[in-house]
């Protein structure tokens, strides 16, 4: 019970970033997986505008249908550690993570002084 | 260096503490009330204190600003609610200090409002596009110091000391009791806007705190805070010793800034204008800043001043469409002080939301180690979390059954 506890509040809701340290999402949800009997498994960081509809109501929905409605899943296995933030093995691009920040890229690059 | 640094830790708490809001509340309060509520400022303060030195400790510890922090402790419902409160508070107040620089544009310049309000917009974040998170503090604190002008007018109106002294103990002498409670609400929400914790735990991670500058992040907050309230007593004191004998209400910029001409003549108005506009534009971008951080931290994107523009296009465009946004407020004619009056006492409602977040973290030694809060730190802020509480509870009710202070 404990554990669970912990990873409530160790780990959900934390940021991600990925082996570049670039923030790349939060943790939104956990997929766990388990049977009658057995013990219970997290088995994936669930992240992305899509989860936050089953986790605020129709303010929830709302600002889901405001980010896309998009979805990452990232298998456990893919955590490198977890320290104040949560740490993935591979670049955000892997995942799919990061691509809201790398698709507005383009509408400020164009601007003198942007990569400074 | 470490004295350099705590220099500029206090230059700009000074510019942000004292924002149109301080200005506002401060000199009405002295102009309706005299000295009688020097002490809600003293409280105001230590409660700011309290509050920034725990946050900045979070940035240093655990890497985390403050809406990581209320997002992970309560959770993503209740946290997107603080998160909508906070922003829609932030954008009144950036609109409303936008508006204070146009105002003291015309006021030096003598050009039109809106053209002013245009350059003041393009200003604002021509300045955060090109300039470093350490300039813009410089920049701005720098020019803030010019607010001293205030402390010096006052001396010169030759106040009544005792009733001054008088006025740090808290004590009722109105039958409007009413009035005087609803200032009360206006001057701590004043000192205690949420967006100077979003801006100072943030500006800990992007001058990239670690736990050698926890000496660094006290005496930031305790000096800074405490210089800026000493200014909040010097514009009341001057509302006091000059507004209340005159029954001038001060309901413009132009109107506090005679504060310091009619003591000190036009080099002591030149210096109010010019503190009041950096003091105001500082503000202004603050409070941009902290509506981008905010939105930022609390959907996990990248973020920080010390990142290129391109390297953080969400947190960029984030802070340019609020100051588009701030802009068309502005526009609309709207009166900035009436606008921070509205802003102020609203957010008051957010604070709650905002400071409960913090204290838990602060206690919590899986993110603090054995840099939890001490005795003192949880004392003092259990106290105002109550103190918070009652004020957020009462806020809006004052604001309705005083005519927002028109009595």
């Amino acid at each position: 019970m404990s554990e669970e506890l912990d990873i409530g509040l160790g780990v959900v809701d934390h940021q991600l970033l990925d082996s570049d340290g670039r923030r790349c999402g939060n943790v939104d949800d956990l997929a766990i997986e388990g049977e009658p009997g057995k013990q219970a498994e997290v088995v994936a960081i669930l992240s992305g505008p899509g989860v936050w509809r089953e986790r605020a109501g129709l303010l929830g929905r709302l600002a889901a249908w405001i980010g896309g409605g998009r979805r990452v899943r990232i298998p456990w296995d893919e955590v490198a550690g977890i320290e104040s933030h949560v740490r993935l093995k591979k670049k955000a691009t892997e995942y799919g993570l990061g691509r809201g920040d790398d698709r507005a890229r383009p509408w400020i690059a164009w601007i003198p002084g942007s990569h400074r | 260096m470490k004295i350099f640094q705590v220099a500029l830790g206090i230059l700009a708490a000074i510019g942000g503490f004292v924002d149109i809001g301080d200005l506002v509340f401060n000199s009405a309060a002295g102009a309706t009330f005299g000295y009688q509520l020097l002490w809600v400022v003293v409280i105001g303060v230590i409660g700011i204190i309290v509050y920034s030195e725990m946050c900045g400790r979070i940035a240093a510890i655990s890497k985390k600003a403050v809406f990581d922090v209320v997002r992970e402790r309560v959770g993503f419902k209740a946290g997107l609610v603080t998160l909508i409160a906070a922003q829609v508070v932030n954008l009144m107040t950036l609109a409303a200090e936008v508006g204070g620089v146009a105002i003291c544009l015309r006021l030096l310049s003598g050009l039109p409002y809106r053209w002013l309000i245009l350059v003041a917009v393009f200003g604002l974040g021509a300045v955060v596009w090109i300039t470093s998170f350490d300039w813009i503090e410089r920049i701005f604190g720098y020019g803030g110091l010019c607010m001293l002008v205030f402390a010096v007018a006052a001396i010169k109106l030759k106040p009544d000391w005792g009733a001054v002294a008088h006025g740090f103990v808290p004590h009722l002498e109105t039958k409007d009791t009413l009035l005087y409670f609803y200032f009360a609400v206006g001057l701590l929400g004043a000192a205690m806007t949420p967006y100077e914790v979003y801006f100072y735990s943030s500006g800990g991670i992007e001058e990239e705190w670690t736990e050698k500058d926890l000496g660094l992040n006290r005496a930031n907050a305790i000096i800074g805070y405490g210089l800026g309230g000493f200014l909040s007593f010097a514009l009341m004191i001057v509302g006091g010793a000059l507004f209340l004998p005159h029954g001038i209400g001060p309901e413009t910029l132009g109107s506090i800034s005679l504060g310091a001409q009619v003591p000190l003549g036009e080099i002591g108005l030149l210096l109010a204008l010019i503190g009041i506009l950096f003091a105001v534009g500082g503000a202004s971008i603050d409070t941009l800043f902290s509506g981008a951080y905010n939105f930022a931290q609390f959907f996990g994107w990248e973020w920080g001043r010390y990142r290129s523009p391109a390297g953080a296009p969400r947190f960029t465009l984030g802070w340019m469409v609020l100051l588009v946004l701030a802009l068309g407020i502005v526009m609309t004619g709207v009166d900035p002080v009436q606008l921070t009056e509205y802003a102020v006492i609203f957010s008051v409602v957010a604070l709650p939301l905002t400071y409960l977040p913090i204290l838990l973290v602060a206690n919590d030694r899986a993110y603090m180690g054995r840099y939890v809060n001490g005795r003192l730190a949880n004392v003092l802020g259990g106290i105002y979390l109550v103190v918070i509480l009652a004020v957020s509870l009462s806020a809006i009710p004052l604001m309705l059954l005083t005519n927002v202070g028109q009595g």
